[in-house]
């Protein structure tokens, strides 16, 4: 059987989580710019407004979790420590419709860090020529100390990143694939019986997330 | 007799703890002084280097309009504080990081601290000798080489 799984703002949601995530990666920390044409673009620009973007995805998705499609939300896919314990114990006893109870600890841990490191950035300060647009509201050593949680939570993040990657190519030597469904939506289920999970059109969530691009460009920009 | 005596040896001792201290007090107070202005000395040249970097890098970047004068001045005043900070990482400046974004690796690498600096000042001489004739985009690529100068001292020897 064949249900409908990631809505299409998830999907694009995640795809576009990736691009702007290596664009980040990319002029996290690096002297450079680039020049097309007449046109200049410094690094340290291109990685404030692609944090911008960030922080509109990442807050949207949050939203998104509250009152969007079924399998997104976190009371859909959060379960308490018993269930993370038993799905610890025994990875691929049991079909999971959506995030299975480990995944979805790391769901939320992976939001807040990107959150944070959204956030740390507003209040940055490289020492050089970039400061945050928030930097002048707090006091020097908070900058101090926010630009260099910036700086080292980051190799967390990319751990974690690491994992996700490391349990999707795990799930797909035991023939459980996960990629396509979240380019497709679609998910081939072997359980017969499942309630069907209530969708949520995903332009609800783009508009959502151009909402939220518009105040933060604005404000943050 | 007894008593005198005892008396004697302890108005003695007074007499001699209090010159020790009247001589030793002030020497280590201008000891941390001296330290402590060697980081206030470098933490100001640090300072007027970047309020003269960041206003080149907002013509670089475009936040602010591109005025060759300006620009000028900005790189030649750039090129004289080059010297400064470095003299307050040695002398009375030497190991210390109390209050300071300092590395120990300063004192660690003397020379390739040394290099990294001297590569600073070579960058800031050759973007005021740029800015004396060059339009923004020639001195686009001296300044960024210059920021990363600061970059590449900084990654080893600054505080995250």
């Amino acid at each position: 059987m064949v249900i409908k799984l990631w809505d299409g703002f998830i999907r694009g949601f995640h795809w576009l989580l990736v691009v702007v995530l290596a664009g980040l990666w990319y002029t996290g920390g690096s002297v450079d710019y680039l020049e097309i044409n007449d046109t200049v673009i410094e690094f340290v620009d291109v990685h404030h407004k692609l944090g911008l973007i960030m922080l509109a995805l990442i807050l949207t998705r949050i939203i998104w979790g509250v009152v969007g499609s079924q399998p997104a939300r976190f009371s859909t896919f959060l379960k308490g420590p018993k269930a993370i314990i038993g799905y610890i114990k025994s990875p691929f006893s049991k079909e999971h419709l959506t995030h299975n109870p480990g995944g979805g600890i790391i769901v939320v841990i992976m939001l807040a860090m990107l959150l944070a490191q959204a956030i740390t950035g507003l209040f940055s300060d490289d020492a050089i020529f970039f400061r945050g647009p928030l930097a002048s509201t707090v006091s020097n050593d908070v900058v101090r100390l926010l630009t260099s949680y910036h700086k080292q939570a980051f190799d967390f993040i990319l751990a974690i990143i690491a994992l996700h990657i490391v349990a999707i190519f795990v799930y797909l030597l035991m023939k459980k694939n996960l990629i396509s469904p979240m380019i497709t939506g679609k998910k081939a289920i072997t359980s017969s019986a499942t309630e069907a999970l209530k969708q949520r059109h995903g332009g609800y969530g783009f508009i959502l997330l151009a909402v939220n691009l518009i105040w933060i460009f604005w404000w943050l920009g | 007799m007894m008593r005198f005596t005892s008396i004697l040896t302890l108005a003695a001792t007074a007499a001699i703890t209090l010159t020790a201290l009247q001589f030793s007090a002030p020497a280590k107070a201008d000891a941390f002084a001296e330290a402590d202005e060697a980081v206030k000395y470098r933490q100001g040249a640090f300072s007027l280097i970047r309020e003269n970097f960041g206003h080149m890098a907002g013509m670089v970047r475009g936040e602010i309009e591109f005025d060759a004068e300006s620009f000028q001045k900005r790189a030649e005043a750039l090129k004289h504080l080059s010297y400064i900070p470095f003299d307050g990482f040695s002398g009375a400046g030497a190991g210390i990081t109390d209050g300071s974004d300092a590395l120990p690796g300063i004192w660690e690498n003397w020379d390739d601290f040394n290099d990294k600096a001297e590569a600073f000042k070579e960058a800031a001489h050759e973007l005021a000798r740029a800015s004396e004739d060059a339009s923004l985009r020639e001195l686009r690529p001296k300044f960024m080489a210059a920021a990363r100068t600061c970059q590449q001292c900084h990654d080893e020897y600054r505080a995250d």
